[in-house]
């Protein structure tokens, strides 16, 4: 019995249920928001068919729109630049750290805790001087008062202070995926190679780093298609603010319709959304599958 | 020089658990500090007294527990409804012979791939229209069909695994397929089940958008939702503030200091399967 004969109703019992609240709720909006992407509507009086017109303006017209898509982009690489420092932290947790993996631990309590408990006291850090903010205390101590910024109101400063927070957050997310890859190779592999005259970074460049290749994609990936919707901490720590300086595709997206109610606007803000993630990720997994036939 | 470089290498991760923890023990100072202390803004001091009303104001000004119970109640019938859900679904898709097991699959896939933020807007207009804006429902429907992905895809490839053999003969001893399912297949499946929980409550519990969207009334609200308007209300006393955040944090904090093994291997089982 390779798999079970059973009736229709017996399947439709097992899958409907999930299967129908899953598509009302994931690929039904959606769809409905592909429609309101073509209405001038703010959600409480008529709405006007405008066919493509939200798309030419977003496209087109919108100012803030492609900064904000450019923001996105920039936010990924960001949160990818520390993967390969995880990697080597991996590496160095393993071969000299014994119980390395409590350390891990204790660097993963970022990762557990929400988005308006670490925004909050990430506010509180990066506060001018005049309200305490540790950030400035530091410089000031250390006679760098001229860097003092009053660092999430100032345009300039602002994104690079929510790349910052975004790298502390999971920093420890990757060096836990890192440090559990690592682990995994075989002891007896680095064993093998020491006989025949490879250990330290000469076993690290042919064992570890084709090994880990799988592993370090799933890092990747998940900094990438995680900092495209980067949304949750920008939203509770700036808003998309100073004006507009943080706002990313997604944040843009919730301004657009719930702060100015344009509803169609913002459906095509969040079909755009969509649609680039769709292509990332496509994209994303056909450059590693490449690289990893090179590589292995 | 064996020794130089461990001692480098110890150096170095000292270093980054300071990084790592520091804020959150700063955090807890602040909570312990006048506002005077705050203001004066050093970065490494301890509170002169501390200021252990800062926390029994924060508990009688804002409703802790309220939110507290509204978190507990919306992440536990999303738990059960999660796991009750993906776990039939896995099962028939490795199991039971039909010719949409593949696509339903694949379904489940691609969602993985459909940022949840661009349904807010249409769910919202949805809602409205069934009159479940506001309520506990507004929130449990989408936590619960944006785990099931993952919940699947987990559940479904573990049950692959299984052996037939035990299917086969309580199927020829005459069980039910749902007997079956209840009695074996779900006992077996513990394992996956449990880092299915973990990934979804992480989650669940932390999410603040879609709650902040959804719900409007104090009655409802769940603890990151209810931080955040206590933060934004009492913008005046930092200690109070430091309090909350602190308060909020913790029961995370304390699970998994509880579970702490238990959630990494968890979060990066999730990982390395999705």
């Amino acid at each position: 019995m390779n798999v079970l004969k059973v009736p229709a109703r017996t399947i439709a019992i097992f899958v409907l249920p999930c299967l129908l609240l899953y598509i009302g709720t994931v690929f039904v909006p959606i769809l409905v928001s592909f429609y309101t992407a073509t209405l001038d509507w703010n959600g409480i009086g008529d709405a006007k068919f405008v066919g493509l017109a939200n798309f030419h303006t977003l496209l087109f017209e919108d100012n803030n729109f492609w900064p904000s898509v450019k923001r996105t982009l920039m936010y990924s690489v960001f949160s990818m630049i520390e993967i390969p420092f995880c990697l080597l932290f991996a590496i160095l947790l393993n071969r000299y750290v014994r119980k390395g993996s409590r350390l891990v631990t204790i660097y993963f309590v970022p990762v557990i805790l929400s988005n308006v408990i670490l925004g909050q006291l990430w506010k509180t850090i990066y506060n001018p001087t005049s309200m305490g903010g540790m950030l400035n205390g530091i410089l000031i101590q250390l006679g760098l008062e001229n860097w003092t910024h009053s660092w999430l109101t100032e345009p300039a400063t602002a994104m690079y202070a929510l790349y910052f927070v975004s790298l502390w957050q999971y920093f420890g997310y990757h060096l836990l995926i890192q440090f559990t890859g690592v682990q995994n190779i075989p002891d007896e592999i680095y064993e093998a190679a020491k006989i025949d005259g490879a250990d330290g970074f000469k076993a690290d460049r042919y064992i570890t780093f084709p090994m880990i290749v799988p592993i370090f994609k799933i890092s990747i990936v998940l900094a990438f298609i995680g900092s495209l919707q980067a949304f949750e901490l920008v939203m509770v720590m700036t808003g998309g603010g100073p004006a507009h300086a943080t706002d990313t595709i997604a944040t843009h997206m919730y301004n657009m319709s719930f702060l100015s109610q344009k509803y169609g606007y913002g459906s095509a803000v969040a079909t755009f959304l969509v649609v680039f993630c769709l292509i990332v990720t496509v994209v994303i997994n056909f450059i590693f599958n490449k690289v990893e036939r090179k590589v292995t | 020089m064996l020794k130089a470089k461990k001692g480098f290498v110890y150096l170095l991760f000292a270093i980054l658990v300071v990084t790592q923890l520091y804020p959150l023990f700063w955090l807890l100072m602040y909570s312990l500090k006048t506002n005077e202390e705050i203001l004066s803004g050093s970065f490494f001091s301890l509170p002169t007294i501390p200021q252990w009303h800062n926390y029994s104001e924060a508990y009688t000004s804002g409703s802790y527990l309220k939110y507290l119970g509204n978190s507990v109640l919306v992440t536990g019938v999303t738990l059960v409804a999660v796991i009750i859900l993906s776990a039939m679904t896995a099962y028939a898709i490795s199991r039971f012979k039909w010719k949409y097991g593949p696509y339903v699959l694949l379904l489940f896939l691609l969602g993985m791939m459909i940022p949840m933020q661009a349904t807010l807007l249409p769910l919202m207009i949805i809602f409205k229209n069934l009159d479940l804006l506001d309520t506990r429902w507004s929130i449990i429907i989408p936590y619960t069909a944006f785990a099931l992905p993952i919940a699947v895809f987990i559940l479904s490839g573990f049950m692959r695994s299984i052996p037939t053999d035990i299917e086969e003969s309580a199927f020829m001893d005459g069980a039910s397929v749902y007997r079956i399912f209840r009695s074996i297949i779900l006992p077996i499946s513990m394992p996956p089940v449990m880092t299915v929980c973990i990934l979804t409550f992480i989650n669940i519990w932390n999410e603040y958008i879609v709650a902040a969207t959804f719900i409007s009334s104090e009655n409802l609200k769940t603890l990151p939702f209810g931080v955040y308007t206590f933060v934004s209300q009492y913008s005046v006393n930092y200690g109070n503030i430091g309090a909350f955040l602190i308060m909020g944090a913790l029961p995370v904090i304390i699970i998994y200091f509880l579970l702490s093994e238990r959630i990494t291997k968890g979060m990066v089982a999730g990982a390395v399967k999705g």
